[in-house]
């Protein structure tokens, strides 16, 4: 068994900036050895500890879906002092990645249902990759309808956009974007996540939701979702914690006997009534 | 026979014939407190100590631990991998509850699947362990309460007893025994002293008067995470962490990098961290899932003897004692257990007025 503290190395292929107020990048990495890649196995909804080396390391959401050849992404807002280096990173830096880690989307479980998808704000990373993955012409058929809300302060921070407009396209997926207030120029809707869940009263037959966002946010969502007759089950969230090790053993991220990094992020809101509040 | 003896003048001998194989651990005496280092002049070896202050969990998972090195060059980075870990170990006149926890630690570190930490586990598989009864635990050791014991032999290769001028030694493990094999010269032990060693046992064993009931304690805890029981215990506390550092079952870790910007060189370490820290938990936002005292009192008791046993069927307590006689505000876990235990009595007291 080799050390499980060192990462693979890659190369940043590419660096876009995902909003006006330029603190959100998503970087495109380029594994150095072709064997790592074909080593790096991952799930929609999984991370990976990154890291500059002599600068440190953090987990960040794998933004890349599976089903995109050659490359892996993560988007990274501006938070921490690894973070903000990332944000002075340069294409051609050489890049730490160690994973994948955590549990991922359930994509087995959710075959032959309808998949809602619900964000708000930079917390759409890992969504991006769900649908990538679950839309892909590959896997379209094992999935249900693919409804996506997903909501952002203005439209200034609405991640993805490209990729986004290529789902408005499609008549297989279900798109509603929304920003908090009016603005001129923007012509999808206006108003909170949770009352545009409300009006779009996606069903909880045979489906199940993924909510990821503010936790102001998540509530409302949750709440909607409730009266609409969701079960816990059905809710899905994926947690973010302070970790270092990405292999449950540093130990920061539990919750009671649970680790978010081995046993999550990926947990049903059924599971979350049943952890302590500590997260 | 594996019981052989070996005379309190023959230390420095076995340390001359084992220190060519192993490198060899063992306490001595550090700025007037007992620790586990690498020893060079088998003179320095202190064996009439109670407990050593800093947990010989420091041999195989040191306060700091280089986890690779590495060397910058413009964008590019080479990567170091550790190259030690092959050498072979000895841990000379450790305690039982001590030899415990490093059996803990080694099931904690293999837990998860393949997300094995194998700093840790190859170390400790290239460890031998001589282990040493405690003829004289201290009134802070609890061992028996928390399935342990003065001269529990099991997690050691080979056992010592003081028999006052000389040692029993016992092989217990194949290891232990090959080992012993090799040391020809130790003496035969005669049966006086195996039953001398035997009546050290019963009464060390005897000497520790804690008797907890920790199982009761588990039960307890699985319905009292709101408890206020949690608010008294942790008053006194000021949140310096001795306990968690200095506590041999406790693993958590902290990651940096150290880079020598001049010699564009440098390396990724762990060091020991702990819960009692507010900032252990503290995210980049701003966010803490754990910003109260209480909180984190709770946290430690709780992975101890709730979380522990429901992960790996294993109390997280070897009863050693060092977070009671060393906690500077006299915060004792007997006491902290006593208040679990009693919760429930004070809740039944409830139910019958």
């Amino acid at each position: 068994m080799p050390n499980p503290y060192i990462p693979y190395l890659t190369k940043i292929k590419s660096i876009l900036s995902e909003n006006k107020v330029n603190d959100i990048k998503t970087i495109e990495l380029e594994f150095i050895n072709e064997e790592d890649y074909k080593e790096f196995n991952y799930i929609p909804g999984q991370f990976a500890e990154i890291s500059i080396i002599g600068k440190g390391e953090c987990p960040i959401g794998i933004a890349s879906s599976p089903t995109e050849k050659g490359f892996i992404k993560f988007t990274i807002k501006k938070m921490g002092t690894v973070t903000s280096s990332f944000h002075n990173c340069e294409v051609g830096d050489t890049i730490g990645v160690r994973g994948p880690c955590g549990n991922g989307w359930p994509i087995e479980n959710m075959k032959g249902k309808n998949i809602v998808v619900i964000g708000g704000g930079f917390a759409f990373s890992t969504l991006r990759s769900l649908v990538l993955y679950a839309s892909n012409e590959k896997n379209r058929k094992d999935y249900g309808d693919i409804i996506i809300i997903y909501g952002n302060r203005d439209s200034g921070e609405v991640l993805y956009r490209e990729i986004l407009e290529e789902w408005e396209k499609r008549d297989d997926i279900k798109v509603t974007l929304t920003i908090d207030r009016e603005e001129e120029g923007w012509t999808r809707k206006v108003g909170f996540v949770a009352a545009v869940v409300k009006e779009v009263a996606p069903s909880p037959d045979n489906a199940v939701a993924v909510v990821c966002g503010p936790p102001i946010m998540i509530r409302t969502a949750i709440a909607e979702l409730e009266n609409l007759g969701w079960k816990d089950e059905q809710i899905l969230n994926s947690l973010e914690m302070r970790m270092k090790c990405g292999i449950g053993k540093c130990g920061r991220c539990n919750i009671g006997n649970k680790f978010v990094c081995v046993d999550g992020p990926v947990f049903s809101l059924a599971e979350l009534k049943n952890m302590p509040d500590e997260f | 026979m594996e019981q052989k003896i070996l005379q309190k003048d023959q230390v420095g001998k076995l340390y001359s014939e084992l220190s060519k194989v192993y490198t060899f651990y063992a306490p001595i005496k550090e700025k007037g407190n007992i620790v586990f280092k690498k020893i060079e002049n088998p003179k320095d070896i202190v064996l009439d100590y109670l407990n050593s202050k800093i947990p010989p969990k420091s041999v195989l998972f040191p306060e700091t631990e280089v986890l690779f090195e590495y060397k910058l060059d413009g964008k590019d980075v080479e990567i170091i991998d550790r190259q030690d870990l092959d050498d072979k170990i000895l841990i000379f006149g450790i305690r039982p509850c001590d030899a415990y926890s490093l059996e803990l630690m080694a099931n904690f570190f293999s837990f998860h699947g393949n997300l094995k930490d194998e700093l840790y586990l190859k170390k400790k598989e290239n460890t031998t362990i001589i282990g040493m009864g405690c003829n004289n635990p201290r009134t802070t050791c609890f061992c028996t309460s928390v399935d342990g014991n003065p001269f529990k032999k099991e997690d050691s290769d080979i056992f010592l007893t003081d028999l006052g001028e000389k040692y029993l030694v016992e092989g217990i493990s194949d290891k232990g025994k090959d080992l012993i094999q090799k040391l020809s010269w130790l003496a035969e032990a005669k049966n006086a002293d195996i039953k001398k060693a035997n009546e050290l046992a019963k009464q060390a064993e005897e000497s520790i008067t804690t008797k907890m009931d920790v199982k009761e304690v588990t039960k307890i805890l699985e319905s009292s995470f709101q408890h206020p029981v949690w608010d008294e215990i942790s008053e006194s506390c000021i949140g310096c962490g001795t306990c968690a550092y200095l506590c041999p079952t406790c693993t958590c870790f902290d990651v940096i990098d150290e880079t020598d910007d001049y010699n564009n060189k440098g390396r990724r370490i762990r060091i020991w961290d702990t819960c009692q820290s507010c900032l252990y938990t503290l995210e980049a936002s701003g966010h803490n899932p754990r910003d109260t005292k209480i909180q984190r009192c709770r946290n430690r008791i709780m992975h101890k003897f709730s979380y522990y046993p429901k992960n790996y069927d294993l109390l997280g307590c070897v009863g050693c004692g060092r977070c009671i006689h060393l906690c500077p505000v006299n915060n004792d876990l007997r006491v902290i257990l006593d208040k679990i235990l009693k919760v429930e009595k004070k809740e039944d007291e409830k139910a019958i007025a």
